[in-house]
């Protein structure tokens, strides 16, 4: 009996002399990318924080792992650690429905006791236990990505997040100089129309996606020399008058958030007159516009101008043979940077703010670059 | 086993508890050892706050795992549990959320989902005679996607502890003591229900047919008793333990999502299994299962101590799941 229970042990501390050797290895690798950066002369201000940074850690709890949109954050993160000397973990669960993985890793997060915590909240109510822990403890929690949606007050520091408005406004940006020469055609009676296509009125994101577009769309044309210009389509988005338009921004939105539902506004905006460009707010509604134009063929036969948002695979192949001119990705290398970022600020001590992450426009030419490249998840 | 059914009942019957027993003690002692490595290498580990991590993470699983014991010992399988409660959390969750209903009768509603979906199992197993593992994967799916209907796909999330129904998370969870520490009140829930488990399981009736339908079936049957009514009675308890799980989930992490629970059942059979009950029947105690939860959950809350990948968990899990089966398998080719 006794020589099984040796046996036994001799197994499991096997097992775990495997861990411990594999911890080692993660160690090592950490301080060895630490030191080259302390070491550079021209990272001088780097160094003279690297030094006192030694013990810095600061836990990131990210919504996902596998996904490339989610590694391509840890890539960033993992860049701002090494350029500020700080370690970080960065965890999350395998799915968005494994609450309970991530409740879990910001309970060993807080344990660990932490500088920072940088956070992508699964669901605001089931960690609102740990951030008030954290506010106790005076632990700053930074948000990135969706960020903690009304968390207690006082708790998250600011947010790493894309500005969706902003980011609106760079489809707009792009999608105008194509244009500017048809605009010149638009009369009150046979108005010019530029169709948005909004997978929803409510979602916050998607919202100001559109809103962003079309106020930006609007201004770009007026600062063009065309005066009348409206949009029209819905409340939220109404602006100028729309008897007296030449330019027409019509925004349609979609009854329900299925893939038909948002097909079939696809096709009433596209029906419509003189239309020049089409630019779809979100993932759903990009595909929505390829639904309603027979893959994007009907697209080139009326000589309509496509623009997209996100990555999606159907998104990519549209943009990557010239269905769509182009389309909106999220820089998710730069949440992941400016979230470690932001979260060793806060430990600083020094005032930190909400940062927009950028968004940035892909064509068929530069979607294959790599700075390009890595934005594009699926 | 088979073979070993064939040998006087009563003796073998208390031969097999001591083996179980001596599994249980080296679980019990590799569970102290892997607590004190955790301790010595991991960061900031050995503190209050990480026990009462490490309890936190073991409610639901525990819950789960001291159910399926009994479905275990009797021979059967219970893939079901990790779905039904989560299932069963949903339908008392959008019962109070979205039908109006008191929030304890959302609670006795879990209870009460739970235990009926325990019983379509014991009928599906005992009465229709269809192999436990099949059976119960059906009901698996059965509740996953009952989970999603109810819930018309929607989180349903739970009251939080400044709510007026914040006591939830005080009684099944736990509750902040003025110093500002967190009590586990759900450790002492989960210590009542095995006192209670352990009680039922070697003291009463049920506990006793329990034992005798893992280890030979065919005679408990040739000697008059109703094995299709004996036999339903550990599906019930398994379900009746994943409703509890449902609501140790619901009180833990508050958010409860459609579809979610898969995974949650192999976790718990693994902690059965570490904790000496044999997959084959006629052996099993619930205090192993305990252990071997706890077990598993040291190894969730301790790898990211020492900054390792929470995935690392699954492959340790796996080794420790391993070793405990080997011996099981061992000890009995020594008999």
């Amino acid at each position: 009996m006794n020589h099984r229970l040796l046996k036994t042990f001799t197994l499991i501390m096997l097992s775990f002399a495997l861990l411990l050797s594999m911890t080692a290895c993660g160690q090592t690798t950490a301080t060895t990318t630490a030191a080259p950066a302390a070491g550079e002369t021209t990272a001088a201000p780097a160094a003279t924080t690297a030094a006192p940074a030694e013990d810095v850690y600061i836990a990131v709890v990210s919504k996902g792992f596998q996904h490339q949109f989610w590694q391509t954050v840890y890539k960033g993160a993992q860049a701002a650690a090494d350029e500020l000397g700080v370690t970080i973990t960065f965890e999350g669960p395998p799915s968005e429905s494994d609450i309970q993985a991530q409740v879990q890793m910001l309970d060993s997060a807080l344990a660990k006791k932490p500088v920072a915590i940088a956070l992508a909240a699964l669901s605001t109510e089931s960690v609102t236990d740990q951030l008030n822990k954290a506010l106790t403890a005076k632990i700053p929690v930074i948000g990135f990505d969706s960020g903690v949606p009304n968390a207690p007050a006082g708790s998250v520091y600011a947010n790493a997040s894309t500005d969706n408005k902003a980011a609106g406004a760079l489809a707009a940006e792009n999608v105008y100089p194509a244009i500017k020469d048809k605009l010149a055609a638009g009369t009150t009676d046979m108005p010019v129309v530029i169709a948005v296509l909004s997978q929803d009125a409510v979602g916050e994101s998607v919202t100001n996606r559109t809103l962003g577009f079309v106020e930006k769309m609007a201004e770009l044309v007026k600062a063009g020399g065309i005066a009348e210009v409206a949009s029209v389509g819905h409340d939220k988005f109404k602006s100028g008058d729309e008897k007296t338009a030449k330019v027409l921004i019509d925004v349609g939105v979609s009854a329900t958030t299925s893939a038909t539902d948002i097909a079939s506004a696809g096709t009433a905006l596209l029906s419509k007159d003189n239309v020049v460009a089409i630019f779809g707010s979100n993932e759903a509604a990009a595909n929505g516009i390829l639904d309603a134009s027979n893959e994007g063929v009907d697209l080139a036969s009326k000589g309509i101008l496509a623009v997209g948002f996100d990555a999606g695979k159907r998104q990519k192949a549209a943009v990557s043979s010239g269905v769509f001119m182009g389309s909106i990705t999220q820089d998710p290398y730069n949440i992941g940077y400016k979230a470690v970022e932001l979260a060793f600020k806060a430990y600083k001590g020094e005032s930190v703010a909400d940062i927009d992450t950028g968004a940035k426009f892909y064509t068929k030419d530069n979607m294959t670059q790599p700075d390009i490249g890595q934005l594009l998840y699926d | 086993m088979n073979v070993l059914s064939k040998k006087p009942a009563a003796g073998e019957e208390m031969a097999k508890q001591g083996l179980a027993g001596n599994q249980r003690l080296y679980a019990l002692v590799a569970m102290i050892l892997i607590y004190i490595l955790f301790a010595v290498f991991g960061r900031n580990f050995f503190s209050f706050e990480t026990a009462v991590n490490i309890l936190d993470a073991s409610y639901y699983i525990g819950f789960l795992a001291i159910g399926v014991t009994f479905v275990i010992i009797t021979g059967g399988i219970d893939l079901s549990i990790g779905t039904v409660a989560m299932c069963s959390a949903m339908i008392g969750g959008v019962a109070w959320e979205k039908w109006g209903l008191p929030f304890t009768a959302g609670l006795v509603l879990i209870l009460v989902s739970g235990a009926l979906f325990g019983l379509l199992n014991g009928t599906l197993v005992s009465r229709l005679k269809l192999p436990p593992f099949i059976a119960t994967l059906g009901t698996m799916m059965v509740s996953l996607g009952i989970s999603s209907i109810v819930s018309k796909v929607q989180t349903v999330n739970f009251p939080s502890r400044t709510s007026e129904e914040g006591w939830f998370k005080s009684v099944f969870s736990k509750v902040q003591l003025p110093s500002g520490a967190m009590l586990p009140t759900g450790a002492i829930l989960l210590l009542a229900v095995l006192l209670i488990a352990f009680v039922v399981l070697n003291k009463t009736k049920i506990g006793r047919y329990t034992f005798a339908i893992g280890s030979n079936e065919e005679a408990v049957r040739l000697s008059g008793v109703n094995v299709v009514y004996w036999k339903t009675i550990p599906y019930i308890i398994s379900g009746l333990c994943a409703g509890m799980a449902g609501i140790a989930y619901a009180s833990t992490y508050t958010t409860v999502v459609p579809g979610a629970g898969q995974g949650f059942e192999l976790d718990a059979i693994a902690g059965v299994v570490i904790g000496g009950t044999s997959l084959s029947g006629g052996v099993g105690s619930v205090f192993g299962t305990l252990i071997g939860v706890m077990i598993m959950s040291i190894l969730r809350i301790g790898l990211p101590s020492m900054d390792l990948q929470p995935h690392y968990q699954k492959l340790f899990t796996g080794i420790v799941v391993i070793i405990a089966v080997l011996m099981d398998i061992s000890q009995q080719k020594k008999r």
